[in-house]
Parts: structure tokens; C-alpha cells; sequence
């Protein structure tokens, strides 16, 4: 008698920041200086949303209504939905058509998609429960499960989110941590108090009125959900081509409770192409789980299901995330311009809070996407790669030169409200 | 293999005017660390009788032999150049060489080959276009294959309104050559659309820098310039092709919002009356400096000053002068229409035409310090790479390419 198949926790991030324009020192101090590039970000989101969410959509709502035992959940960030707003309310209806069946659920993040969590705790409980508010209104539901930009996560960062409320948090299986161990399991952070202080702050400002008992921390099994999001479409891999049946056999070989597949949803038409084959892998997999008695499940339902087992510790004393090949904060915090960008972005925290002027908040905030210093990325220079980084930008100065030039201008702006003399 | 290239170049340090003359330096020390024997052909200019014989130059470099052959022609020449200077040689000397370019190439030619007859080599590599007829009929004699190795077009030094005879013969050159290397995909792409050569008969060798990583500790100017302005330096040949008219365009708007910062531009060529009656216009005359000609102890010193360099190319085949800026710890600001921005990562990289935005970089290098810190910092590290001896060792491999 064989073991009975994991259950399958598709969770896809669906994510678009809101690229700065060529900025220059001369529009500083103006008063009216627009940050943003609305041209590329509208010409960008329609790009994917043609590519990718509209047909990603139509096809999951498909296969949503055709297989009971199918499920799928997401994390739509914050200024995604804005961008939503703005330049394509056709993929937020698509969103909404998925939400009605009841089988989709939605996970919390930081509003901005930020990296608050690494700066200021009021900050990150503050985007959080924006984030949840947001999602209830637009979804009527209040998600339960939180998952950090990026999968940035430590045990601290398990703690908050315990104490703000959710019963479950996701994170990246990092090897170093797993120490050989399956990540197919719910993990539990390791047990502590955070100082008083920390704890009367989170008790402020969170989504729910009580913390949770207990947080499962579910991992991303990255060696499965990499041969889907970065290599289906490599030929010199060795699993190329990927067939649903093989991938399903990996699936099942893995065992475990879940096998917890965690990628960025621009996979399905955008980093692999509708040429590649993969809507029509992603068609055939539902179908042939069910055949085979394997069925999905949302992060909230796996940790449901998970029950009162014994359960191992996920001790994560550093910070990982589910970027590069280091899985750390390298991709936005390595060299002098990233640090910099965002310790003076942060210095303006109190200024922020003291003008309390709603644009100029959201423009400090918006200035918090993580995307803004991973354009600053320089980390695979030194090996002669110098386009090795995604970037909309020519080169991680130029992406460093608009950013600080919109500090400038926001410190600028929140002092002259300060004091308007 | 042992393998013996039979080179013709066109300037060679001490005696050199620019990048070329460095990077034939470069190029022939890194062939001779890969093992492989040299002999050097070389326009010289001086008039004694011991230069036209083949001699060691010195005694480590053991696998390279020079040949000096009498010309007055000079690397950089264009006609009116040419007849500038033939206008001041004796008479007895004019009718020996010819009193224009086309004539002094050709006997360039006829001389290099007849003395280059018994050197048996195993392939001909040459530099640029004063030497392509030289070594074309070089290879033909010898039986061998043809490199031709480009580090500047006529459309680089001219903006695009070459001289056509010029141009021409260099077309001719890279048409007989077996294979053509181009040091940067800049320039490949320049003789792929410019001149009709299939792209697969071009190898891109990016140049090695020769300077060593200043290990001196990093002075920020800008910071730590004992009570001295920032100064942002311009270094190269006041030439149409270095952008000195885009370098003074941009120094104007840098001076609009930050009027204590100077400006030097160092270097000599034919537009410096222009320049200068620019700058006055612009009424930047207090904060611009003109070095002239600088040693190298000079560009050290001044690159050790500088807040930062722009080079604002208007095409540049690689740009070295970029990687000795950033090898001395100064900010660089470069123009993409160069080949030296396919290789460096730690700077900024600007269309030469945007001099606002140019300008803007300048302005951002000296108003944040961690951003100027990094780039001082990390920019160097490329040159670790990007050494001669790597470099050289990729024109070995096309050589016993060619050879088998």
C-alpha cells in the first residue's frame, strides 16, 4: 500500500510596482514633482494583464469550475490593486469571477509591498492591515494567512504576525534552515516574547482584536515550484520537456502533507511564454490529479488539515526570503545605495507621521516597494554579468539616481508642511 | 603550439598620442604571457639609421622583436593633419615619403613588407587602417592568415563624415582580413551596418586595462578635497569624436545650481580655440581649467582630484581612459555610444547628446556620499578581470583557430 499523496498548496504572488520617471534635481523642491512613470507602468500592467492575467484567469477559472478538488490561492499586493484601479479594472473583475467560486483564497501582505518589515514594526502592522482591509472589502474576506514581500521571514517576524492575528505565515524552505528535513510540512517558529514594547505597538495596530494561539509556517518547496517558474521552458535542463505526468510523479515522490508550490503568477505567459506549453501544462494538471486522487489545497486548509500532529520547528534567526541563490536580504540590501535609499527613506518616518498628510504618506510608502532596490542590485557585477537583474531602468544607478531624487523632493515637500513659513 | 604573429602597429609607449599606442602595448605584453612570439612593425618617425633594423627592446621581452620602418606617418592622421606637418619637413625628406598621406602609406607599405621578408611568421595581425595594406601584403607573401584588429573607424573619428578615401581603405582592409577583432560589440556593430562585414567573420575582444588598481585608500574629492572645489575632469583629445563641446554643455548646467564646482579638461588637439570661445559664451571662463597635454603622473593626480570623470564620447570604439578613471577611484560618468560601457558595471552610462542628464549624474555623485563611495569602490573591481593577459589570451585562441 503505497502513502497517500500530499495535498498541493498552489499559491501564486501577483505584484506590480510603480516605477519612478526619469526624475532630474531640477524638479526638486517644485511642489508638483509626479514620481511615477505612468506611461510604462499603464504600457507594463496591460502588457502582463494580456499575457498573463487575463488568460492565467480565465484558464484557472476554468479549471476551478470543472474539478471540485481543485483550489488556488493568492497574494495580490496592494498598489497591484491600485494599478488595478487605475489602468485595468478588466483584470480585477477576472480577480473578482475567481473570489465567487469560493475555492480561491487571498493572503495578507504589506499594502506596498514593502520592506517596512525591515525598518520599522508600526510601519509593517500599519501595511498589513491595510492590506487585510483592502482584501475584505474588494473579496469579503478576511485573510488569515500573511505572507512578507518577497517571503522575507524570520522568527521574530513569525512572532508579530502570530500576534497580530494569523494562523499561518509563509516562507521560503531554506535548505541551510531545514537542515535535511522535508519542507512538505507545516513548521511552527520557535516560542518567545517579543519586548513589551514591540507587543503593546502590534496590539495597536492590527487587522484582528486577539493574537492566535499558534502560527504554522508552511514552506515553499523552491526545488518543485523552480522547475515550474524558472526551468520549464529550459532546454538545457534535463527535465525538459516537462510533462503534467512526470511533474505529478515528482509531486507525489515528494511526499509529505503538502507539497507547497510558490512562484510569481507572471510564470504562466509572461517568464514563460504562451509558446512554451505552459497554460496547456498547468490545463492538463487538475485533471490528471484527480484521476489520480490528489487534491489541492488553499495555505489555510493545509494548516487546517495539518491538525494537532507533532510538529517540527522552523528556527529562522536571520532574515531568508525566497531570492537569488543566497535566500537572504542581499537582493535589496547588499551594497552602499541600497542601505542608503532606505535607511533616508526611513529617517523621514517621523516627519511622515508628524504631517500626517495623506498624498505625501502614500508617496513615502510607495517609495517602500521592494522592487525600487532590487533595481539597485549590483551583486552579480564582480562575475562580469552586468545585466544579470531584471531592470526597467539602464543600470542600478539610474534606478538609484530617480530614488534619490524623489527622497529629496518628499523631505523637501513633508518640511515645508512642517513648517510653512 | 608555438606561434609567431607578425604585427603592425602604429604607436607603442613611449612614443604615443593615445589609447591605441596603449593597447598595442597591452595586447603584444599579453601575447607574449601566453606564449606567443612577436614581431612589431612600426611607423617611426625618427630619422637614424640604428631604428630601421630589428632589435629586442628590452631584455624581459624576450618573444618580441621590433621593426622600425622610417615614416612620418603619425597615428590619428588625416590628410590636413599630414600635410600640416609634411609642410615643415625638408625638402630631401617630402620627396622621399611623399608630401601627402596616400603616398606615405604606400611607401609605409612597400617598406614594411620588404623588410618584414624573412620573418616567417604564422599569422598577420595589424592595427588599424594605415597598416591594412602593409599587412595584407604581408599575409600574401607569407602564406598566412590576416587578423585585422580595430580599435577606431573613420566614422568614430570623423561623427559619422569620413574622409572617403579613408574610409575606403579601410574597407578594403577589413574585406581581406580572415578575421576582423572588434574591441566591443559597439564596434562590431559599426563595421556589421556601416561597412557590410558579415558579423560572423568578428570577434569582440573587449581591451584589458594596463593600470593596476590604485591600492592608495579612496579619497573622495568631494568630501575630502582639503578645502579645495569639487572638480569634474574631462581627459582625452579635444577632437570632434571626445565630446569636448557636450563635456562644456553639461559643465554649464552643473554650474547653473552648483557654482563651486570647477571643471578641467585636459588634453590637446585642433578644436581648443573653439573650446575655449564655447566656454566663454557659456561665461563658465572662472570655472574652467584647460591642462593641455598631461604625463601620466599629471592624469594620476588629476584623476585622484576629481569628484568625477565624464567621458562624453560622441562614438567611441572602447574608451581605456574610462577604466583608468575608475581604476584611480574616480565616479565615472560615460557615454553609452562607447564600447567601455559594455564592461562597466559601477557607473553612470549616458547617450552623449543628454548633456542634462549628464549633468544631473554629476549633480547626484557630489551631493550623495555613499553613492560616490560605492562607486569608488566598487567599480575597480572589474579591472581584475579585464586584464591583458586574459584579453591576449582570447586573441591566441582565434589565432589557432585561423592557423588550423
Amino acid at each position: 500500500m503505497s502513502h497517500p499523496s500530499p495535498l498541493i498548496c498552489l499559491y501564486f504572488q501577483v505584484h506590480q510596482p510603480y516605477r519612478l520617471r526619469d526624475l532630474r534635481i531640477t524638479d526638486i523642491g517644485k511642489g508638483e514633482a509626479h514620481y511615477f512613470d505612468d506611461e510604462k507602468n499603464r504600457a507594463i500592467f496591460r502588457k502582463v494583464a494580456e499575457k498573463c492575467y487575463l488568460p492565467a484567469n480565465a484558464l484557472i477559472l476554468d479549471l476551478l469550475k470543472t474539478y471540485p478538488q481543485f483550489s488556488v490561492s493568492y497574494c495580490l499586493s496592494g498598489v497591484f490593486l491600485d494599478q488595478c484601479e487605475e489602468y485595468g479594472t478588466d483584470v480585477l473583475d477576472s480577480f473578482h469571477a475567481l473570489s465567487a467560486t469560493g475555492k480561491v483564497e487571498f493572503v495578507a501582505e504589506t499594502y506596498y509591498h514593502s520592506l517596512s518589515s525591515l525598518k520599522s514594526l508600526e510601519e509593517f502592522c500599519t501595511q498589513v492591515t491595510m492590506h487585510t482591509e483592502k482584501i475584505e472589502q474588494l473579496f469579503g474576506k478576511r485573510p488569515t494567512v500573511l505572507r512578507n514581500t518577497e517571503l522575507i521571514y524570520s522568527n521574530e517576524l513569525a512572532q508579530v504576525a502570530r500576534l497580530m492575528g494569523f494562523k499561518g505565515i509563509l516562507a521560503e524552505g531554506a535548505d541551510h534552515i531545514l537542515a535535511g528535513r522535508s519542507p512538505n510540512s507545516p513548521f511552527v517558529p520557535p516560542a518567545f516574547r517579543l519586548p513589551r514594547k514591540a507587543e503593546a505597538l502590534i496590539r495597536k495596530h492590527r487587522p484582528y482584536p486577539r493574537a492566535a494561539k499558534d502560527i504554522h509556517v508552511l514552506l515553499k518547496n523552491y526545488r518543485l515550484s523552480d522547475d515550474v517558474a524558472f526551468r520549464f521552458s529550459d532546454r538545457s535542463w534535463i527535465g525538459y520537456p516537462l510533462l503534467s505526468e512526470t511533474f505529478t510523479d515528482w509531486l507525489t515522490a515528494s511526499g509529505g502533507h503538502s507539497v507547497n508550490l510558490f512562484m510569481d503568477y507572471e510564470t504562466f505567459g509572461e517568464h514563460q511564454w504562451r509558446e512554451t506549453g505552459i497554460f496547456d501544462f498547468l490545463r492538463s494538471l487538475p485533471n490528471l490529479w484527480e484521476q489520480r486522487g490528489i487534491r489541492a489545497a488553499t495555505p489555510s486548509d493545509v494548516i487546517q488539515m495539518w491538525g494537532k500532529k507533532q510538529t517540527e520547528t522552523f528556527d529562522a534567526h536571520q532574515f531568508i526570503s525566497w531570492a537569488d541563490m543566497e535566500r537572504d536580504l542581499s537582493a535589496w540590501q547588499e551594497n552602499l545605495i541600497q542601505r542608503s535609499a532606505l535607511d533616508s527613506l526611513f529617517a523621514l518616518e517621523s516627519l511622515v507621521k508628524e504631517v500626517a498628510d495623506p498624498a505625501l504618506t502614500a508617496l513615502w510608502r510607495t517609495l517602500q516597494t521592494s522592487d525600487h532596490f532590487y533595481y539597485m542590485c549590483t551583486k552579480y557585477f564582480s562575475d562580469g554579468d552586468v545585466h544579470k537583474y531584471f531592470n526597467p531602468y539602464d543600470s542600478p544607478y539610474e534606478a538609484y539616481r530617480r530614488f534619490s531624487h524623489a527622497i529629496c523632493d518628499l523631505r523637501t515637500r513633508l518640511e515645508a508642511k512642517h513648517s510653512p513659513s | 603550439m608555438d606561434i609567431h604573429t607578425l604585427m603592425f602597429g602604429w604607436e607603442y609607449p613611449p612614443h604615443h598620442l593615445g589609447g591605441l599606442g596603449v593597447a598595442c602595448q597591452g595586447l603584444v605584453q599579453g601575447l607574449l604571457g601566453n606564449g606567443v612570439q612577436v614581431t612589431l612593425v612600426l611607423p617611426h618617425p625618427s630619422n637614424t639609421a640604428e631604428t630601421a633594423d630589428m632589435h629586442v627592446i628590452t631584455p624581459t621581452e624576450t618573444l618580441l622583436k621590433t621593426v622600425h620602418v622610417l615614416s612620418f606617418l603619425s597615428p590619428y592622421d588625416g590628410h590636413v593633419q599630414f600635410r600640416k606637418r609634411a609642410a615643415n619637413m625638408p625638402r630631401e625628406l617630402t620627396e622621399i615619403y611623399g608630401a601627402d598621406l596616400p603616398q606615405a602609406v604606400l611607401h609605409f607599405t612597400a617598406m614594411s613588407v620588404e623588410m618584414t621578408k624573412d620573418t616567417n611568421p604564422d599569422i598577420v595581425h595589424c592595427h588599424d587602417w594605415m597598416t591594412y595594406g602593409a599587412a595584407a601584403q604581408a599575409a600574401a607573401y607569407h602564406d598566412v592568415p590576416l587578423v585585422a584588429h580595430i580599435h577606431a573607424t573613420e566614422l568614430d573619428r570623423t561623427h559619422f563624415h569620413p574622409n572617403e578615401w579613408i574610409f575606403a581603405a579601410e574597407r578594403r582592409g577589413l574585406l581581406a582580413a580572415d578575421r576582423i577583432i572588434a574591441v566591443s560589440n559597439y564596434t562590431k556593430q559599426i563595421l556589421t551596418t556601416h561597412y557590410g562585414i558579415a558579423p560572423d567573420k568578428i570577434s569582440v575582444v573587449h581591451n584589458g586595462s594596463a593600470t593596476c588598481t590604485d591600492t592608495r585608500p579612496p579619497v573622495i574629492a568631494s568630501q575630502a578635497g582639503e578645502g579645495r572645489p569639487p572638480m569634474i575632469l574631462f581627459l582625452g583629445r579635444l577632437t570632434i569624436q571626445k565630446g569636448p563641446m557636450q563635456f562644456l554643455d553639461m559643465a554649464a548646467k552643473v554650474h547653473q545650481l552648483r557654482p563651486d564646482v570647477q571643471f578641467i579638461m585636459a588634453g590637446e588637439g585642433g578644436m581648443i580655440g573653439e573650446i575655449m570661445r564655447r566656454a566663454c559664451e557659456l561665461r563658465l571662463e572662472n570655472v574652467v581649467a584647460f591642462a593641455g597635454k598631461v604625463s601620466n603622473d599629471e592624469a594620476e593626480r588629476l584623476y585622484r582630484q576629481a569628484s568625477c570623470f565624464v567621458m562624453p564620447s560622441l562614438s567611441e570604439p572602447f574608451g581605456l581612459v574610462a577604466l583608468e578613471a575608475i581604476a584611480h577611484g574616480t565616479p565615472a560618468i560615460i557615454s553609452k555610444q562607447s564600447g567601455v560601457s559594455e564592461v562597466v558595471g559601477h557607473a553612470f552610462k549616458v547617450d552623449f547628446w543628454d548633456t542634462e542628464k549628464m549633468a544631473d549624474c554629476a549633480l547626484t555623485i557630489l551631493r550623495d556620499a555613499p553613492l560616490a563611495q560605492q562607486l569608488t569602490s566598487e567599480a575597480p573591481r572589474v579591472l581584475q578581470h579585464l586584464t591583458w593577459i586574459n584579453q591576449a589570451s582570447q586573441v591566441r585562441s582565434i589565432y589557432q583557430d585561423l592557423i588550423q
